[in-house]
């Protein structure tokens, strides 16, 4: 029994030990300049192979061209990335050290929740309900969508547009191409025509540019990031008003890293998101609304007013006639 | 007995009746949109966005229609506004509606098959039709097709000054229709005008 128990803690030690890692790799400081020297040598050597150059003039011969084709990094991409500081035997540990790398290197790659633990495990919860669990849960993961290469943080992009540009790729990349959708959608299932669905939606194309698929296709629940909880058709927003208005949800989405910003710019509401768009409803100035209002309501009671004298005027005048 | 005089050839009433239902359509869908409340609707956005977009380009049809039918018949002169003393004509029209109407005085200028209009309603007809209008027809173009408007202007979106342009030119419009509805009520009686651009005769 004693040993069973202290099997048990042994257990619960390891996860909390490799929890408490994994935080704390995430959330390590920057590395030194010196230290970061070492580790651009270091991604400089794989990347004489990983790269466009090291395709075109590969630096060993037999080397299997057709897959490293799909293993190529772009150095400039990768450095602006979240993890451009990171060597690339953070991830790439075990087997990965030598060439030919070995046929089981795959397997020890590190995993996203290796070092983002507990975001993963936010991140599961709300995947788990999303359309892409439902219907290709063996098959999804991070890095489906997420190329780690590549990724930043939207708080770190913080322009709307080159949010935009990274985000709606990531969905674009398969939901606008049969082939690359064929590769992951479930067999016989037709990617449906993405501006035939969308049709429905105003300059469809010109809503890609200004505001994220998942603007719409995400609950507003998560207040720490957008839910990862991908809906389809039937649970996605409609209503154009949730951003068309004064109370836009594009505060609390998009523009959430902007939002503390200057918000009445020339008296404009939501001016933040003026900056980039013009949002219908939601980037109107009050002022100029009143004065407007105010001029209407001017010319109806006007027009009322004179109307109303000139019955009065009229019967006046007829009974003075009569009389 | 009462006199009457044709008027108003059937091309003008028509294009007249379905301009203002076009702008009835699209100040109302307009309003919506602008004021967009998610609790409050008017008319639901998208439904009010398609709405306003067909009956934006019927606008834009008939404002084509309006100035070609006004070539090719001689009728753009009717919104001329004519010197001289045109402005001493505009004094006495504003002096009838603020004072002379309510004494029961005569119209100061009635209308004839040659001159429709009076001095006061030739300036705003022309500002409207051939000013602030068009205005609001190519703001609204650019709106349908934002990718034409400027990227960025002062910093901010480059279709804010059209927004602003087709917001203001559109409240002037409303303005108008609205004492442009009431003035329809000074004939010489409440009916005669909208008589008139029924069936074309006035009837005096």
């Amino acid at each position: 029994m004693f040993a069973n128990f202290k099997n048990k803690l042994c257990g619960v030690v390891a996860l909390l030990a490799l929890l408490a890692t994994a935080t704390v790799f995430a959330d390590d400081p920057p590395p030194t300049p010196e230290e970061l020297v070492k580790i651009k040598a270091a991604n400089g050597e794989c990347l004489t192979c990983h790269s466009e150059a090291g395709l075109k003039k590969p630096p060993k011969e037999g080397l299997d061209l057709k897959k490293l084709r799909h293993y190529l990094v772009d150095l400039d991409t990768y450095t602006a990335s979240d993890h451009g500081q990171m060597a690339c035997s953070k991830c790439h540990g075990d087997g990965y050290d030598k060439h030919p790398h070995d046929a089981k290197a795959k397997e020890g790659l590190s995993e996203c929740q290796d070092c983002h633990a507990r975001k993963a495990m936010r991140i599961e919860r709300q995947f788990d309900k999303s359309v892409h669990a439902e219907n290709l849960s063996d098959s999804f993961t991070c890095t489906t969508c997420h190329d780690a290469h590549v990724m930043t943080l939207a708080s770190k992009l913080r322009d709307p547009h080159k949010i935009v540009a990274q985000d709606n790729k990531i969905c674009l990349d398969c939901h606008d191409s049969d082939l690359a959708f064929a590769k992951i959608a479930p067999e016989k299932k037709k990617r449906p025509p993405i501006d035939d669905i969308h049709s429905w939606l105003p300059n469809t194309r010109l809503h890609w540019q200004a505001v994220r698929c998942i603007e719409c296709h995400t609950p507003a629940e998560d207040k720490l990031s957008l839910s990862h909880e991908i809906q389809n058709k039937d649970k996605a927003e409609k209503k154009c008003a949730t951003c068309h208005s004064a109370n836009t949800s594009l505060n609390a989405r998009l523009y959430r890293h902007l939002a503390k910003e200057e918000q009445n710019k020339y008296g404009f509401l939501n001016s933040v998101i003026l900056s980039n768009s013009y949002v219908v409803g939601a980037t109107r100035n009050p002022s100029l609304d009143w004065i407007v209002i105010g001029l209407f309501v001017a010319t109806v009671v006007g027009v009322i007013g004179h109307g109303l004298v000139r019955i009065i005027t009229t019967r006046m005048r007829r009974s003075k006639n009569h009389d | 007995m009462t006199n009457r005089v044709f008027m108003l050839p059937l091309w003008i009433r028509l294009w007249h009746w379905s301009n203002a239902l076009a702008i009835i359509v699209l100040a109302v869908t307009g309003v919506s949109l602008h004021f967009s409340n998610p609790d409050l609707p008017l008319v639901e956005f998208s439904l009010a966005a398609r709405i306003h977009n067909v009956a934006g380009v019927c606008l834009a049809g008939l404002y084509a229609v309006f100035v070609i039918g006004n070539i090719v018949t001689g009728n753009w002169w009717q919104y001329v506004p004519k010197p001289p003393g045109i402005i001493g004509r505009c004094l006495t029209q504003m002096q009838y509606y603020g004072a002379g109407i309510f004494k029961g005085e005569k119209e100061p200028f009635p209308p004839t098959p040659e001159v429709n209009f009076n001095a006061l309603q030739a300036v705003t007809y022309w500002s409207i039709m051939y000013l602030v209008l068009p205005v609001v027809i190519v703001t609204g173009l650019v709106f349908l097709y934002p990718q034409f408007a400027p990227d960025r202007l002062f910093g901010l979106d480059g279709l804010l000054p059209i927004a602003l342009i087709h917001y203001l030119g559109a409240a002037v419009i409303v303005l108008f229709a609205v004492s442009h509805i009431y003035l329809g009520t000074m004939g010489p009686k409440v009916s005669s005008l909208f008589k008139m651009m029924i069936t074309g005769w006035y009837e005096h």
